[in-house]
């Protein structure tokens, strides 16, 4: 038996005698064979096999559901992107490859102003010019479109009014791109010039011509487009507090930086029917956007996702370029293609907001975390984009890992005359998570604690719920925090270290996919669908529309149905570019794809599993309870010699319908508060991640240098680790460059200085520090086969992990990002003027001496951790709540146990004097509040 | 991103590219030199005062020489990176410049001679417009200068190659030919305040080569940059200074990067050297004095007092390194 068992051979079968000749009144139907040069099934590796099901993969987080499923093919091992052979050799399409017979180019004029009414648009002299095939304006796509539904609020061109420099005007098609070029000169526009704002503390006031109009539900005359407020707990607990830290940050804007530049390609084929490639993270929704836009129903649009080269949020919207080909092909009759030079991948950005943020926070005498207020105004720019997502994500994806006695949140997004911004990776989580992890380094300074147990101490167990009602279920947040702490050497060098060198901690915690589909209720229809299709040959074609940006969705996809159908990942072939095929699926955002595809796709893999073990019992009289998939071959689980191949038992299971086909879709279980905003941030999982950053900083220069990051995070289980380090160390490289040196810098006229890849600076690879990336895997009850989000979460910690190690290196607390270096050596002037000292290198370098609280944290966190760990193998499975340590009972609403305890999502008329720079959002009225009043 | 079309000429001998820029010259067609192309093309790309007409540099044979004592203006600045024979102050600027796959294309003669830098200039046609151009490329508008406004005179755009403060301070004399002949100068005299100008060459002439005298390649420096980052960054300031070995008169200082001209101090180092060489003290004094002596503007990625700050610091490390 040394050879194995062998796979079903191809070539003749039965029905030819030894000599060779055909048996008298039978037909050769020769078998597919499945073994190629890899006959022999291969043996059954239990080293992939959880331990609850007798194998040898060590499960300290528990059993998981998925358990019985694995066979130990493909989850959990190390494997390259399935695509990674097209993009190293050059072969992937990406959307300027795409090149149709007969293809025109098309142009966008942008505008020239910052805000601006268009009182005319004269085009006879572009139509004039030989070459040019069409021309259109704002007037022939009057329908407005938006990424969210409600708060639709662009148009495919300028239909009244120009928002920013580069919004979009007109589009020109021609012969070359030479001829569009030139007809972007032969424009007549008569404008008015408005006012334009860019500041946007001037956005919160009253404006002559805000940029967009709500009509009743416009705030004043603001230039407010959403104002948040939350408060819930306790507020009583904030009044005298022990310690407490305030801080006032100023955040640059930051680009997602991808790699490759927007580019579509549109064409109506014979039939009438618009095809249009893009490299879209999000294809469904341009799909319904170009439907609106175009007044086409969405059956007669075909979207065709290309590769994507990189996207990080910034391919999520449905773009106004992407209509404007769709109508410049329908005009001129030819394929029209649009590929953006740089400067305008800038100008229609959508990346990290400008904000301006405020975080107070209070801890008691048991460095008990009292309260967290946070006030985030951001910048939006000229559209809404993402924004209303935004602004509540800055305030309550900061509600957890801690344990708190109280939070308040009061948040404004407000437009401004500059380009869009909108969801960049780790959307609106990391800037407020920033703030925060420096402000909790800033409090344990106070108590003279080390910050990592102060941390510990006041952790959310596993299966606990946040203080604004999320569900929080695995958590891999200690063991994530106690890895980088014995990784770094953290107990040797945290303020112990000389001038100029230091090391710091920050955490992470964000969503693994949003709790709420935005187009439809998600107790009626899934998140995610997935069709799966076996032919003869024994392949396995999967249709999904999940869009693979680089984060290797469609690995995912492909390796747990290779684990469930225990067959080589070769055999899988994904198909996920055109809407026409696949699925509807919501698009590669919120961290969603891997958790709810990959459970849609586990789901079809059953059904065709059973389908194939039911064929097997026939053939083999086994019930499928005893038979174990492996490799290619279905056996008895006591004897592998009797059994069948995975082909014959497909082939049995086939008779008389052919194909095999099945579905499999996901939906998040209900959930959450019912206050307003109760859904924004609400995940059927959250990930976790802690990270310790080392630093050198030049006390002359101010330059900063990231030398080593211990980077930990909580992925539930890893199903590709290196897919998941890749992520890890990506999200390092994203955040460092936002914590060091990249920002949208927008000049004395408003004007982005900086829209090239010169000089927005992108780290490069002579900035990057040496990453050690930790995988925590504390098995997620709902992921698929325990796993959760590992491509945004990661970025989060990078950043308060820096700025904390600038503050143990040189001993200033900095709140301005990106730490460029005049920005750290403005820092150390100051620090200089307010000391005796005239020489930098003299600067003292910060120390600690514990407080007799570090022994008492440290005995909490002790008893925090065997609590944890009996929740976490769900030995412990009584109710948690938010408030616990602060000595409430679970079992009873907190409201009944204290009197004052909030759940508010408006101010109080008391509270409107004291709120913060965002929160004076709130003194202003709604138009339908204010009739009668002008 | 598509180039203005212009006529490329491929001159194969220094006498025939003089003879064709001044048939161009006498048609009164404008026209640039190109060498590696990577400071001209992008500019191109960018419809930055592109001409109709391009020599090209690349086929001549025989300008790309490299020794002690002379260096090409066809030398790719990738083989001056390495030392063979080359001065290692020369050396040690080459390698701080741009990146390695830029220094393959790159040369000597277009760094000496890179077009001034400012983030009002350096960017696309459209955004240039919505600016109402700028002084330094007004396209026929007559535009004003948006550094520095209301003065119609002086374009401050930034020079910023790193090679040139060190061939200065190392003594070096530039060869400039054209179609009237060859002349020959110090690098120090070869540059000319303003950044449309930014150097004496008369219509027609490129630089040639580069000569190092047996004085100036015996001397020692160091150059010190300052960048965000270790690649790609053109310098935000730059300090070179050099010296004869023991012999602290000879000290020479020479920034770049913090104006429209990279410029040696004579003066400053003079003053210090007039009170007597005094260790740390007087490369604290010196530091101090070039530092005054600067005045960048806001035309790059860090502010300029920022900038004119570190111009201390480059300068106190650049000696400690030359005397070390």
């Amino acid at each position: 038996m040394s050879e194995g068992y062998r796979q079903q051979p191809g070539g003749p079968g039965q029905t030819t005698r030894k000599d060779g000749k055909r048996v008298a009144g039978k037909q050769a139907f020769p078998p597919p064979g499945s073994g190629g040069s890899k006959p022999q099934m291969a043996p059954r590796d239990l080293d992939f096999i959880p331990e609850s099901v007798g194998g040898k993969e060590p499960q300290p987080a528990g059993s998981h559901i998925h358990d019985r499923v694995r066979t130990g093919t493909s989850v959990g091992r190390e494997m390259p992107l399935v695509d990674s052979n097209a993009k190293v050799t050059g072969q992937a399409w990406y959307g300027d490859d795409v090149r149709l017979p007969n293809e025109a180019i098309g142009k966008i004029l942008r505008s020239p102003h910052h805000y601006a009414k268009i009182k005319s648009i004269d085009t006879s002299r572009v139509e004039a010019l030989p070459g040019v095939l069409a021309v259109s304006t704002g007037a022939d796509a009057p329908q407005r479109f938006g990424v969210l539904p409600v708060t639709k609020d662009e148009h495919a061109m300028a239909v009244e009014k120009v928002r920013h420099v580069g919004d979009l005007v007109a589009c020109v098609a021609a012969i070359d791109e030479a001829t569009a070029l030139e007809a972007l000169n032969l424009f007549d526009i008569e404008w008015e010039l408005l006012e334009p704002v860019f500041d946007p503390k001037k956005g919160l006031e009253d404006a002559d011509e805000p940029i967009h109009w709500r009509g009743k539900y416009h705030l004043a005359r603001t230039n407010v487009q959403k104002r948040v407020f939350q408060e819930f707990g306790d507020r009583s607990l904030v009044e005298k507090p022990h310690a407490e830290s305030y801080g006032k940050w100023s955040m640059a804007g930051v680009h997602h930086g991808f790699t490759e530049p927007h580019a579509v390609v549109a064409h109506w084929d014979p039939n009438g029917r618009l095809q249009l490639y893009t490299p879209q993270q999000v294809p469904h929704y341009t799909h319904r956007a170009l439907s609106t836009v175009l007044d086409v129903p969405m059956h007669q649009i075909n979207v065709i996702r290309t590769f994507v080269g990189g996207g990080f949020g910034g391919k999520s919207d449905p773009f106004p370029h992407e209509m404007c080909a769709a109508i410049l092909s329908r005009k001129s009759g030819r394929p029209v293609r649009i590929t953006f030079d740089r400067e305008e991948v800038y100008w229609i950005n959508r990346g990290r907001h400008p904000s301006h943020i405020e975080v107070k926070m209070t801890a008691d005498k048991d460095a008990r975390i009292s309260g967290f207020d946070i006030d985030a105004l951001i910048d939006g720019g000229g559209f809404a984009s993402f924004g209303h997502v935004t602004s509540y994500y800055n305030g309550v994806l900061a509600t957890a890992p801690y344990e708190l006695g109280s939070f308040h949140y009061t948040g404004a997004r407000v437009w401004t005359n500059k380009p869009a911004s909108g969801a960049m990776r780790g959307h609106g989580a990391v800037n407020t998570r920033c703030a925060v992890e420096v402000g909790l380094d800033e409090m344990a300074e106070t108590m003279q604690v080390d910050p990592i147990d102060l941390r510990l101490a006041n952790l959310l167990p596993p299966h606990s719920r946040t203080i604004s009602g999320f569900r929080i279920t695995s958590n891999g947040m200690r063991e994530a925090l106690e890895k980088v702490r014995k990784g770094s050497n953290w107990d040797e060098k945290f303020r112990q270290m000389p001038l100029g060198k230091g090391i710091g901690i920050g955490c992470g915690f964000f969503i693994s996919g949003s709790g709420l589909p935005i187009h439809w209720d998600p107790n009626r229809f899934p998140h995610a669908t997935v069709h799966m299709q076996v032919d003869m040959d024994g392949g396995v074609t999967v249709h999904t529309g999940a869009a693979d940006i680089g984060q290797g969705s469609t690995t995912a996809v492909a390796q747990v149905v290779s684990e469930v159908l225990a067959l080589p990942i070769e055999m899988i072939h994904v198909r996920s570019h055109e809407s026409d095929t696949s699925p509807v699926d919501l698009g590669s955002y919120s961290s969603r794809v891997t958790f709810m595809n990959a459970n849609a796709a586990i789901r079809a893999a059953l059904e065709i599993r059973e389908q194939l073990l039911n064929a097997a019992w026939e053939i083999l009289g086994y019930h499928p309870n005893n038979l174990i998939m492996n490799d290619r071959r279905i056996y008895y689980k006591h004897d592998p010699a009797i059994g069948v191949s995975y082909l014959k038992a497909l082939h049995k299971a086939q008779e008389d319908k052919g194909a095999l086909i099945a579905s499999g879709a996901y939906r998040s279980p209900p959930m959450g508060g019912v206050h307003k905003g109760a859904a924004a941030g609400l995940a059927p999982a959250y990930s976790f991640s802690a990270y310790v950053a080392e630093v050198d900083v030049d006390v002359e220069t101010g330059m900063i240098k990231c030398t080593n990051v211990w980077a930990a995070h909580d992925c539930g289980k890893a199903l590709n680790p290196l897919a998941v380090k890749g992520q890890i160390i990506g999200s390092c490289h994203m955040g460092l460059g936002q914590v060091l040196s990249e920002k949208m810098v927008y000049g004395r006229t408003g004007h982005l200085q900086n829209a090239n890849l010169l000089d927005y600076k992108i780290p490069s690879v002579h900035e990057m520090p040496h990453v050690e990336p930790i995988i925590v895997e504390s098995c997620d009850p709902e992921g698929p086969f325990g796993a959760k989000e590992a491509g945004e979460g990661p970025l989060l910690p990078i950043l308060p992990a820096v700025v904390n190690a600038v503050y143990d290196a040189i001993g200033i607390r900095l709140r301005t990002l990106p730490l460029t270096p005049d920005v750290v050596f403005k820092g150390i002037e100051k620090a200089l003027k307010a000391s005796e000292f005239d020489d930098p290198t003299d600067l003292p370098s910060p120390t600690l001496t514990f407080s007799s609280l570090q022994p008492k944290l440290v005995a909490r966190a002790q008893e925090h951790k065997i609590r944890d760990l009996a929740r976490q193998r769900t030995e412990d499975t009584s109710p948690y709540v938010n408030g616990v340590l602060f000595g409430f009972d679970p079992t009873v609403p907190l409201e009944d146990q204290v009197e004052g305890w909030r759940t508010a999502t408006e101010p109080d008329p008391e509270q409107l004097a004291e709120l913060g720079l965002a929160g004076r959002a709130w003194l202003k009225k709604e138009q339908r509040q204010m009739e009668g009043e002008n | 991103m598509l180039m203005p079309p212009f006529t490329l000429h491929n001159p194969t001998t220094v006498e025939e590219a003089c003879s064709l820029a001044g048939v161009l010259l006498g048609k009164g067609e404008e026209f640039d030199w190109v060498a590696g192309g990577t400071d001209l093309l992008p500019n191109y790309k960018w419809h930055l005062n592109p001409k109709p007409h391009v020599i090209s540099l690349a086929r001549i044979e025989g300008v790309d020489t490299l020794s002690l004592h002379e260096i090409g203006c066809m030398a790719r600045l990738a083989d001056l990176t390495v030392e063979n024979g080359i001065h290692p102050l020369i050396v040690e600027a080459a390698s701080k410049v741009a990146s390695s796959l830029v220094r393959r294309n790159a040369t000597l003669g277009g760094n000496l001679c890179l077009d001034t830098r400012c983030f009002w200039y350096n960017q696309g046609e459209l955004w240039r417009r919505s600016i109402d151009w700028c002084h330094k490329a007004d396209c026929g508008t007559g535009a004003d200068c948006r550094v520095i406004p209301n003065q119609n005179t002086l374009c401050v755009a930034t020079y910023q190659g790193d090679i040139a403060p060190t061939l200065m301070v190392l003594g070096a004399e530039v060869h400039l030919i054209g179609p009237n002949g060859l002349r020959t100068l110090p690098l120090a005299e070869f540059y000319q305040l303003d950044g449309m100008t930014k150097n004496i060459l008369k219509k027609g002439e490129f630089l040639l080569k580069v000569t190092l005298s047996k004085e100036g390649a015996a001397r020692m420096g160091s150059y010190q940059k300052l960048r965000v980052r270790d690649s790609w960054d053109f310098p935000e300031a730059g300090v070179a200074a050099s010296w004869i070995p023991g012999d602290v008169n000879s000290l020479q200082i020479a920034t770049t990067a913090l104006e429209s001209i990279p410029r040696c101090h004579p003066e400053e180092v003079a003053a210090v050297l007039e009170e007597g060489w005094d260790g740390m003290v007087s490369v604290k004094a010196l530091a101090a004095a070039v530092r005054k002596s600067v005045q960048p503007v806001n035309n790059t990625s860090l502010p300029p007092r920022y900038r004119k700050s570190m111009v201390r610091v480059l300068t106190k490390r650049a000696v400690q390194k030359m005397l070390e």
